[in-house]
């Protein structure tokens, strides 16, 4: 056996420090065990401080892994205890869905409310025979910056025939599909893009109505969706944050009920 | 509480160096070690956290038992249980047929043990 010396003390006193960082249940039931091999190591004159050393550093290393680990799995990967957080998890995702979704649809029909009665009162107006330059009220509006309503009346092939909407100097018109939908089902509510590009993205709440009649065709009524999207993009946030808090609270709730019903060694 | 369930073989190293270790006798944590340590134990470098833990599972699986046996109360002793008893013979019998096998196949250089 070695005498102790200076530097076999100074690796023993290491080496209690180091075992505080263990788990406090394994540090309870093992630490003056562990201590005691570690000086029997020190000790044995058949190792030397330099296979030593590193075997324990290394050892220091993975089991301090392996048992914080252990300890986690034996606190929080119970069972029930997943279960109750799972459940609680997918309730609060449900929720702040439905926090998203129901002012989203709220905020995006009413969205539509002013274009309904334009579309209706234009239709009606052409199909009174009124002529569609004098049917739709004059101005323009550059529906890329203005926020207010615009109405925009088509002939029966979809081809513009007056206009209160500009976009870069031209008339919109929506695709040659949506005219076919109307033509069948008289009227169609819809979120139009006439513009894409970085910057230059513009969309608008429409509705769209069949106009009857000797002259038949199609009216919209539009709206810049700029404020009702940046709302939209407001309550995602809201319900977003809400979402993370109720999983920060689940997942402390959890850890908290987890720490304080985990199993004790007897 | 011991749950006495036999851990799946194949064994890890180090529950086996120390099942090896403890077949002989009780025996407190550096003797198990320095055991492993040694060729004829194994070849396994374990540390103190890495034998402690080991123990505590071993012991949780009802491998093995504190003895009881004292030198010095920093020092705890360790013996075999009848599982862990068994469970070491298994692994041996495994080990065994693998070997026998690998001798068949002409795998050792030299031709091995006699």
């Amino acid at each position: 056996m070695r005498q102790s010396s200076p530097s076999t003390d100074r690796l023993d006193r290491l080496y209690a420090l180091a075992l505080c960082l263990y788990p406090a249940p394994f540090r309870r039931g093992y630490a003056p065990a562990m201590r005691q091999a570690f000086r029997d190591a020190l000790q044995d004159r058949t190792l030397s401080r330099r296979t030593l050393v590193p075997l324990v550093l290394r050892d220091l290393v993975t089991s301090l892994a392996k048992e914080h680990l252990a300890m986690l799995r034996d606190t929080f990967a119970r069972p029930a205890l997943v279960f109750n957080a799972v459940v609680l998890s997918a309730l609060a995702t449900g929720l702040a869905l439905a926090l998203y979704a129901i002012p989203q649809q709220v905020l995006r029909q009413g969205a539509n409310d002013p274009q309904i009665q334009l579309a209706d009162d234009l239709a009606a107006r052409l199909e009174q025979g009124i002529a569609p330059a004098e049917a739709v009220p004059a101005g323009s509006v550059d529906i890329a910056r203005s926020l207010s309503s615009f109405v925009i009346a088509y002939d029966d092939q979809g081809r513009p025939l007056a206009s209160q909407a500009q976009l870069n100097g031209t008339v919109p018109a929506p695709p040659k599909g949506v005219f076919d939908y109307v033509r069948q089902h008289g009227e169609e509510r819809l979120s139009w893009q006439p513009a894409f590009g970085n910057g230059r993205s513009v969309r608008i709440a429409a509705v769209i109505q069949r106009v009857g009649g000797p002259h038949p065709g199609f009216v919209l009524a539009g709206r810049n969706m700029r404020e009702v999207e940046a709302r939209e993009e407001q309550v995602e946030q809201m319900a977003g944050l809400t979402w993370i808090g109720m999983l920060a609270v689940i997942l402390v709730g959890t850890a908290a009920f987890g720490w304080y019903a985990r199993p004790r060694a007897a | 509480m011991a749950t006495e369930t036999a851990p799946a073989a194949p064994l890890t190293p180090a529950v086996f160096a120390i099942l090896l270790s403890l077949a002989e006798g009780d025996k407190h944590g550096y003797h198990i070690m320095k055991d492993a340590r040694a060729p004829q134990g194994g070849g396994i470098q374990m540390g103190p956290g890495t034998l402690y833990g080991s123990l505590e599972r071993m012991m949780r699986d009802g491998l093995v038992e504190e003895s009881g046996l004292s030198d010095d109360e920093r020092r705890r002793y360790y013996r075999l249980t009848k599982l862990g008893q068994s469970v070491l013979a298994a692994e041996l019998e495994r080990l065994d047929a693998a070997v026998s096998s690998a001798h068949a196949l002409g795998l050792f250089p030299h031709g091995g043990r006699s």
